[in-house]
């Protein structure tokens, strides 16, 4: 069926591994630094790994004592002494292992932690600009999956490189210090065996990548099927589905044979490879041993070493080759953590709050600094003034133009126009969610810039059309606005809503949970949850932003009276299709095309005629006759 | 679920690739029995050069050379070049085998594994709604990557393991019996110790790691959450409260996980003892034999490498099996979902064979009755007569029947009570496929999926040029804001994508919903989040397909101008019809529909006269 589809779409590039680089020492040092935040533990994991790797050069070269002790015909062998020199290596082998599995996971666990910590707290500074850009599951990927991947090229990648360094310098070391000549025959496979482990991890981790990639597809696939269940019954698309789904799982099915072919692959020419050197070790040590220049235990300490030299040069390959294809998975997180939000407070107002705060410790001037903002300007907002206020999104067109406008506290103001208009826009920049391409916002004369961008925003109060339930209880979701609110307010709060009657008719009342983003509520009961939760919030600014459209004109006709008490004593601001939400607002702004075209009340509106009143006729329109009639009735 | 059926799943899974796996058991033997002969070459070639003169060589060694073009130097010299050259051809034979052993099992696996996946999805895709209603998006997700993964795991890799340690059990123990039996008992001193242990361990530590796979999805949906509702977070300054919030939920996970790694730390190391310790015995104790005469030192060099053959896989056998254990965990928790009967098998009448016409959109209902639980009707007594090309308004509050009665006009739910025709044909005597393929629908909030817009909207007509997919975009109004977009149709949308408002999602819906052109199309209230200018000019464009196309229209709403014009208006309260008629006749009697009126409308006329009003 896909010949029906588009297939000009781009695929997107956000995550595509690639080996085009070099290692990037930078990034790592720069990584590195979280696990040397630890220096005890990369210390202990440091001196594990050594000691692991000597104790295991250490047993052969024991055996191979014993062996001369016992092919030397007719001699006494002290087993006590061998018996306890082979335990002591034992018991510090068992420990070494324990202790860096114990140190490696540490160092693991506390570097993913941190990461992802630190990403989750400039993830929370970030501007809404970085946001438009990154869907949710991108974010979702670089905080967990990279954290994950990083934090264990960290640890495990960390202790690999100690171990397989150690042995491999140990092995070579005891080789030359036995026999110099066969120590080179045996080394003289090397080479071949790091050239075939480069390439063949090199692409064993890189279609492992694809697996990964095709399964997360996968999974965004069943997810998908899931959600939309009851679109692709409307649409009888389960066929169409099933035949898309079944490539997915085709190029599933290529990838895994792949990859774990390449792996069948590598195994069996490592162990050709180890036999070439046991044969090479055999006969050359073989002549050796007859000829008297080394022992029968030399030449079995030779088979042995022959067998161990792969494994660290195995992982060794492995681990060069992961950090190569983690290095974009480096470069995201890294970028995530250093971005710069593109709104934060000015130095001017960082200064501020610095002075503000020592004020407060001052006893000289606490009293007049307490009743002050963070910043040490005014706590009230009691006017907002746009002036000459442009705006238009990065690389985009100009969204507002040249916009001017003073709100008093106590002033409702409704905003009106077409989809696009740029209402939205207004609101994010009167929120300091983006900030002004040109002119100036003030609150009580002062730029906004100049204050504190916390301060600001934890005296707004928003209810969205979209409105984000969090996973909890209902009781929890209005809490959101007041976290110190007790239960009697909250109920309060949801009652003024007009939240309370569908609250209590549900079973266990305010405390039922709402499931992943309220999925067990209809829009308008989120609606209202969001209103109950601004209502408690009690903001100087309060923002409605099509927070009713989900809600029938009946309950909404309930609760205008809570809206009404609502909007006394701060400033309001309401954008609204249905003008029966906006007839009372006291300034009603009609925007278009980024300018406001008209403003008045309702009244004034009407009988100025032009877009406004359009707007009106096209809600009412035919209905005047029968309204008048209803009106003489009334 | 009983153990018994689990099994039957199992095998039925397995069907068109058990030759395979016979195969990749069959190479694997093959393998290891050359592998395993490796050993003994390296005993012989010890023996060799330690006894000299005195080594009796089997009779197979000295064929061999005889066929070997050696010029001995020493007696031997050819000895070692021959069981070096023997030692390479079977390691080359085991690589051959091992690797045949790894491309079967690969094959056969990921065949298992992919048809698995196809089925379970399209399996999914047929369930009754009612199933999909009830059940866990995320629960479901991971039955069928998690779970299903297990038992890719378990086919892939559990099997072969339980096959390999059997096999290595199997081939080693005979030859170490037929070396020294008194040094073979010795070898296997520890074992029973370390497999029971290594069992023990981690079935104790099972229930750790669920502890950490839960701690890793609890802070994965904080995470979640946060990133979606960040405007919500910004709007309320709740960055402090959220941080405190995901902190504790990543030290937990760290935590946990901390736990989990001290604890395999150290079984590793306390197995590590035994294995060590256990070789160490045998050292010793060969020693002893050797120097009583008892036992030759290639002899005791192949009991050490055949030890360690044997017993580094036995301490990993624990792993093996509690991990299998999860495997048939997960094939219970997906036989329990294959189980669940399809839409299909639910057809309470049985479905007359009819070629799926294109039906007459007129829509009768008598007497319906219906509710999610059988003693709450959510719908009562529900009788309605609507002709082919009329327009039909549903007003009522939250939870008074609208949506639900759209769902069981596309059969979504099945009616139990009542009847429902379309065109003149009983629903539920009609393919429920061929329902559906008559009506368009447009949710509230609507599902787009993870593509291009071109995409989005063709589900409606898979087989629509560009040309009608811009025609029905253009009626639904969204024409312009595509185009505006860099990609214009080829934009992505859904998760993964741009992220469209509210009203260009709804609008979006219903081109797909025009394209299909069907006989019936049912706005659910989704044109809430579109302007109403923009409304209008899209009801124009809907009127005029009603009469082009006879098309019967349904519209949910809660704006009168959306409603008001329509041929016929009912109010639903509480499942029943309150009112019904048409605009005119609502308006002038009283009752919720005159209420309404007042509210939206009315209350401006207070401030001034009438006439200004008509906007004259």
């Amino acid at each position: 069926m896909s010949e029906f589809f588009d297939t000009e779409t781009p695929t997107q590039n956000l995550d595509e591994d690639t080996f085009d680089q070099g290692v990037d020492l930078h990034l790592w040092r720069k990584l590195l630094g979280y696990a040397l935040n630890y220096p005890a533990d990369v210390i202990m994991l440091s001196i594990c790994a050594i000691v692991t790797a000597i104790s295991e050069i250490a047993f052969p070269l024991i055996t191979r004592q014993v062996i001369d002790k016992i092919s030397e015909q007719g001699a006494a062998i002290d087993i006590m002494h061998y018996g306890s020199l082979y335990l002591i290596f034992v018991v510090v082998l068992a420990t070494s292992v324990a202790g860096f599995i114990w140190f490696g996971g540490r160092i693991r666990t506390q570097v993913s932690y941190d990461i992802r910590q630190d990403g989750f707290k400039n993830l929370q500074q970030l501007s809404f600009s970085y946001y438009d850009f990154r869907p949710v599951g991108w974010l979702m990927a670089r905080m967990t999956s990279d954290c994950e991947r990083l934090s264990n090229i960290l640890a495990w990648g960390l202790l690999d490189i100690i171990w397989c360094s150690t042995m491999i310098l140990g092995i070579t070391a005891a080789m030359i210090y036995m026999n110099t000549k066969l120590a080179l025959i045996i080394l003289a496979v090397l080479p071949f065996l790091a050239v075939l482990s480069i390439f063949f991890q090199r692409h064993i981790i890189k279609s492992a990548r694809k697996v990964r990639k095709t399964n997360s597809k996968i999974t965004g696939y069943f997810n998908e099927s899931i959600m939309g269940v009851k679109t692709t019954k409307a649409f009888v698309q389960e066929q169409n589905n099933l035949s898309q789904f079944s490539h997915l799982t085709g190029a599933m099915y290529h990838a895994s044979v792949l990859n774990r072919v390449q792996a069948a692959l590598y195994l069996p020419l490592v162990l050709i490879l180890g036999a070439i050197a046991a044969g090479l070790a055999l006969v050359f040590g073989g002549m050796e041993v007859i000829w008297g220049t080394i022992t029968a235990g030399t030449l079995i300490a030779f088979l042995t070493y022959s067998r161990h030299f792969f494994e660290p040069i195995e992982e060794l390959a492995r681990w060069f080759a992961e950090m190569q294809m983690a290095q974009a998975s480096a470069e995201r997180i890294l970028g995530l953590i250093d971005a710069k939000p593109a709104i934060s407070d000015s130095t001017l107002v960082t200064t501020n709050i610095r002075t503000h705060e020592r004020h407060l410790e001052c006893p000289a001037f606490a009293a007049s600094a307490s009743t002050a903002a963070l910043d040490g300007l005014p706590l009230t907002i009691s006017r907002i003034e746009f002036r000459q206020v442009c705006f238009s999104y990065p690389n985009g067109p100009r969204v507002l133009d040249n916009i001017n406008l003073t709100i008093q506290r106590g002033d409702t103001i409704a905003i009106v126009g077409t989809s696009g208009g740029g209402k939205t826009s207004l609101i994010n920049l009167l929120c300091r969610f983006y900030e002004p391409s040109a002119g100036n916002i003030l609150l009580d004369n002062i730029d906004y810039r100049n204050r504190s961008l916390s301060w600001l925003q934890s005296n707004l109060g928003m209810v969205l059309q979209t409105s984000h339930i969090f996973r909890g209880s209902i009781l929890d979701n209005i809490r959101y606005g007041n976290l110190s609110a007790n239960t009697t307010e909250i109920k309060m709060a949801a009652r003024r809503a007009g939240a309370d009657i569908f609250i209590q008719q549900m079973e266990y009342g305010y405390s039922t949970e709402v499931g992943e983003g309220g999925a067990k509520l209809s829009a308008g009961e989120k609606q209202l949850i969001s209103i109950a939760r601004a209502i408690l919030a009690n903001p100087q600014i309060l923002i409605l932003d099509e927070a009713t459209s989900s809600i029938d004109l009946m309950t909404e006709e309930t609760i205008q009276h809570g809206l009404a008490e609502l909007f006394q004593n701060r400033i309001s601001l309401v954008i609204a299709h249905r003008l029966s939400t906006v007839r009372n607002a006291n300034t009603i702004l009609v925007v278009e095309k980024g300018k406001i075209v008209q403003r008045g009340n309702h009244t004034q509106l009407l009988k100025m005629g032009g877009r406004y009143q359009q707007l009106y006729q096209q809600q009412n329109a035919s209905q005047t006759t029968q309204q008048e009639k209803l009106w003489v009735s009334a | 679920m009983t153990d018994h059926s689990n099994t039957q799943l199992l095998w039925t899974l397995t069907k068109g690739f058990r030759s395979t796996y016979a195969a990749a058991i069959g190479a694997m033997a093959t393998g290891y029995l050359c592998l395993f002969s490796a050993p003994m070459l390296a005993k012989f070639s010890i023996d060799a050069i330690i006894e000299g003169d005195n080594f009796s060589p089997p009779m197979w060694l000295t064929r061999l050379i005889h066929w070997l073009p050696i010029k001995a130097e020493s007696d031997i010299f050819p000895y070692l070049i021959a069981i070096s050259i023997s030692t390479l051809l079977l390691t080359l034979l085991s690589g051959l085998c091992l690797f045949l052993r790894g491309r079967f099992v690969a094959i056969a696996s990921e065949g298992i594994t992919r048809l698995f996946r196809d089925r379970l999805f399209n399996h999914l895709e047929h369930l009754p709604s009612s199933f999909h209603d009830s059940a866990d998006t995320g629960d479901l997700v991971q039955r069928c990557t998690s779970d299903l993964e297990n038992v890719r795991i378990f086919m892939a890799s559990q099997v072969m393991e339980i096959a390999r340690v059997s096999l290595i059990v199997l081939l080693v123990l005979p030859i170490l019996f037929t070396l020294d039996a008194n040094m073979a008992w010795l070898s296997l001193l520890s074992l029973p110790l370390l497999l029971l242990s290594s069992i023990a361990f981690f079935q104790r530590v099972k229930s750790r790691f669920l502890l950490v796979d839960q701690a890793e999805a609890c802070m994965t949906s904080i995470l979640q959450e946060n990133l979606t509702g960040i405007r919500v977070v910004k709007a309320y300054a709740r960055q402090d409260f959220e941080i405190e919030k995901f902190s504790s939920a990543n030290a937990d996970f760290r935590d946990q996980n901390t736990r989990l790694l001290g604890l395999i730390g150290i079984f590793y190391g306390f197995s590590d003892l035994i294995c060590l310790t256990q070789i160490g015995i045998l050292l010793l104790a060969g020693s002893l034999w050797v120097i009583a005469g008892s036992l030759t030192i290639g002899t005791l060099f192949a009991f050490l490498t055949y030890e360690s053959i044997i017993i580094w896989p036995i301490r990993h056998l624990g792993r093996v099996l509690t991990d299998s254990g999860k495997a048939i965990v997960s094939i219970d928790r997906l036989s329990e979902l294959l189980l669940e009967p399809r839409e299909s098998e639910l057809q309470i009448s049985s479905p007359e064979a009819l070629a799926p016409k294109r039906l007459q959109g007129g829509i009768v209902i008598e007497q319906l009755t219906f509710g999610y639980q059988p003693n709450n009707p959510v719908l009562e007594n529900l009788s309605l007569n609507l002709d082919a090309g009329q327009t039909l308004a549903i007003l009522g509050g939250p939870g008074s029947g609208k949506s639900t009665l759209c769902l069981l006009l596309m059969r979504l739910y099945d009616y139990p009570k009542g009847s429902i025709t379309l065109g003149g044909e009983e629903l539920s005597s009609l393919d429920r496929k061929h329902v559906r393929s008559q009506i368009s629908i447009v949710p509230q909030e609507p599902f787009l999926y993870a593509t291009s817009i071109l995409n989005n909207i063709k589900i409606g007509n898979l087989h629509a040029d560009q040309q009608a997919v811009e025609k029905a975009a253009r009626q639904a109004n969204i024409h312009s804001a595509i185009m505006s977009f860099p990609m214009g149709y080829h934009t992505i949308v859904g998760e993964r994508g741009m992220t469209l408002s509210g009203g260009q999602r709804q609008r979006l819906a219903l081109a797909r919903a025009l394209l299909k052109s069907p006989p019936v199309i049912i706005l659910d209230d989704a044109l809430s989040a579109v302007d109403t200018q923009t409304e209008a000019s899209i009801l124009d464009a809907l009127k005029e397909n009603c009469r082009r196309l006879n098309q019967t229209t349904l519209i949910i709403a809660h704006r009168l101008s959306t409603v008001m014009h329509a041929d016929k208006i009912i109010v639903l309260n509480k499942g029943k019809i309150a009112q019904s008629g048409n605009h005119e006749s609502l308006a002038n009697q009283p009752g919720i529909y005159q209420k309404l009126c007042e509210i939206q409308a009315i209350p401006s006329f207070q401030s001034y006269p009438p006439q200004l009003a008509v906007g004259s």
